[in-house]
């Protein structure tokens, strides 16, 4: 049984002071695009997961917000007929951390996109990731990488080869760890153990720039995933000319966070030095039509409780405020 | 900043494979700071040094970003709920993941057995092991010596790490399964190799081709 400390950390002075700067910045930021607030409930009366801090309001099994895409789609199903196309959202969530380290409450900033179902959805793919792209210079990050991924790439071959449940979740460990042996130790003696294996090593054989699409070639599954890989090369093409200086642009053909959630591209903002990621997105379609709602939708959620951290630890990653 | 690359390394069983093969590579470890009692030493290449860490420790060290690369058996991986890359398999320090008994119990001796307990110190392995047989045990937890379990009456089996089976045969056990195997693993913290790529590569890519090298 694992020990969990609780970590309920209070912030003092600067780092409240920063906080509320960051968060004030980003607001803006999201506003001067078109991107209005939505402040779901602290409490939550819906089912909750694990990792959520519960608790009873009378007879009542309650949560507090651990997740604002899941307290946005709750909130923006109940209200609304047709959905805002952009909302953003400020404030801390609340979760059982996975690393003893971890806090338990974390404060987030962050924006989605939502549109009826079966709109064109690659021009609001590219906006997610410009909106991203602003955001190391908007914090004062001295630099920033940006990875562009999809999860189609990893979800549409096992779905096609009839892989579900424990075995297909061993393959996703497997590709999260960048190991391919361990792919090839999961699908021991399966008919597309071959397949599988040869499509692991292409796409784990590039972490880099543009180029990093031309190792798709190599896998079996490339006429599975053309449309995929256009789209990310469409996004690349947009993305390169505008991309601001001290940000670095890198395909990770192999980013497999969130499989079970993520259905298409993902965004993940790193800084050279920083553990953890700073910001992570995608897009997932399939969150609202299980709520009973024809909508499509992607997002990002800045960490500024890591960020907070990074400042704190790793003052050296930032420009000096003004 | 210039801050130097830290890797950690297991010391015992794999340990004592791991530092001959690097004698002469870049990545040799400084032989006075060896003889010593330090657990951080120097290597061959400057701006790098190893960490000496048990194995069941490492992981976390790598994992918090503190060291950017390790190497730890699968074993130990398989143990531990914990976020690492694993870049590469060794293949070094290979043994078996077995189930082992005293000399003439076979593994239906144990099937029929009404309230089997099994010593260990592979918890998470065993528990797996025992739900793909259909089986149920007591799992009795143990860090060291799991041998002496069977001998003393503690459990009447052991789940344990077998290289070349000296120790069973010693204790007059002998392997009644194989669970899985094990071997040496390269792992990378994360958010180095993610957001550090051009560090952390070079890296990897010396000490797997020290260790190539030597095999």
């Amino acid at each position: 049984m694992p020990v969990r400390t609780p970590h309920f950390p209070d912030l003092l002075f600067g780092s409240a002071a920063r906080l509320r700067r960051w968060e004030g910045v980003l607001m803006g930021h999201f506003e001067a695009h078109g991107y209005r607030e939505l402040h779901p409930s602290l409490v939550l009366r819906e089912g909750v997961p694990e990792g959520a801090l519960r608790f009873f309001d009378g007879d009542d099994l309650v949560a507090l917000r651990w997740d604002f895409t899941m307290a946005l789609a709750g909130l923006l199903t109940r209200t609304f007929p047709a959905p805002p196309d952009r909302v953003a959202y400020a404030g801390a969530v609340f979760r059982r951390p996975v690393q003893p380290w971890e806090a338990v409450e974390r404060f987030e900033v962050g924006c989605e996109r939502i549109q009826p179902e079966g709109e064109p959805a690659a021009e609001a793919d590219v906006e997610l990731a410009r909106m991203l792209m602003a955001i190391p210079g908007l914090l004062g990050l001295k630099s920033a990488i940006l990875h562009l991924g999809n999860a189609a790439l990893v979800r549409r071959p096992l779905e096609a080869e009839g892989l579900f449940g424990e075995l297909a979740d061993a393959v996703v460990a497997a590709l999260s760890r960048r190991a391919p042996h361990r792919v090839k130790e999961a699908l021991d003696g399966h008919p597309a153990a071959p397949r599988l294996a040869a499509h692991a090593e292409a796409l784990l054989s590039e972490l880099d720039g543009p180029g990093t699409l031309v190792a798709l070639e190599a896998s079996p599954y490339a006429g599975l995933l053309e449309a995929e890989r256009e789209h990310m090369d469409r996004a690349m093409k947009a993305l390169l000319p505008i991309l601001p200086p001290n940000l670095e642009l890198r395909v990770d053909l192999a980013d497999v966070a969130g499989l079970g959630f993520y259905t298409g591209p993902t965004l993940r903002l790193w800084a050279p030095g920083a553990q953890q990621e700073l910001a992570a997105g995608g897009r997932y379609d399939r969150l609202f039509p299980g709520l009973g709602r024809p909508w499509q939708a992607a997002g990002f959620c800045v960490r500024l409780s890591r960020l907070l951290d990074l400042a704190a630890t790793r003052p050296d990653l930032f420009e000096e405020p003004r | 900043m210039n801050r130097t690359l830290l890797i950690a390394f297991p010391k015992g069983r794999l340990g004592d494979e791991l530092v001959p093969m690097l004698a002469g590579t870049p990545l040799a470890l400084d032989p006075e700071a060896l003889k010593s009692r330090a657990l951080r030493i120097p290597t061959a290449t400057p701006g790098v040094a190893a960490l000496l860490l048990k194995g069941a420790d490492l992981p976390r060290y790598v994992a918090a970003g503190v060291a950017s690369l390790g190497i730890v058996g699968s074993d130990t991986l398989d143990e531990m709920d914990i976020d690492l890359l694993e870049l590469a398999d060794l293949g070094f320090g290979a043994c078996r993941l077995s189930l082992c008994a005293h000399l003439g119990v076979t593994l239906d001796d144990l099937r029929a057995k009404p309230h089997l307990r099994l010593a260990t110190k592979f918890p998470k392995a065993t528990e797996a092991w025992l739900s793909r047989e259909g089986l149920t045990a007591e799992l009795v937890p143990l860090s060291s010596s799991a041998e002496l379990a069977p001998l003393l009456g503690l459990a009447d089996a052991i789940v344990d790490l077998v290289q070349t089976g000296g120790t069973l045969k010693a204790h007059g056990l002998v392997e009644t399964a194989v669970l899985g195997r094990s071997s040496a693993r390269l792992v990378a913290a994360r958010g180095a190799y993610l957001s550090e790529p051009g560090r952390i590569r070079p890296l990897a890519d010396m000490l797997l081709g020290a260790l190539k090298a030597k095999a």
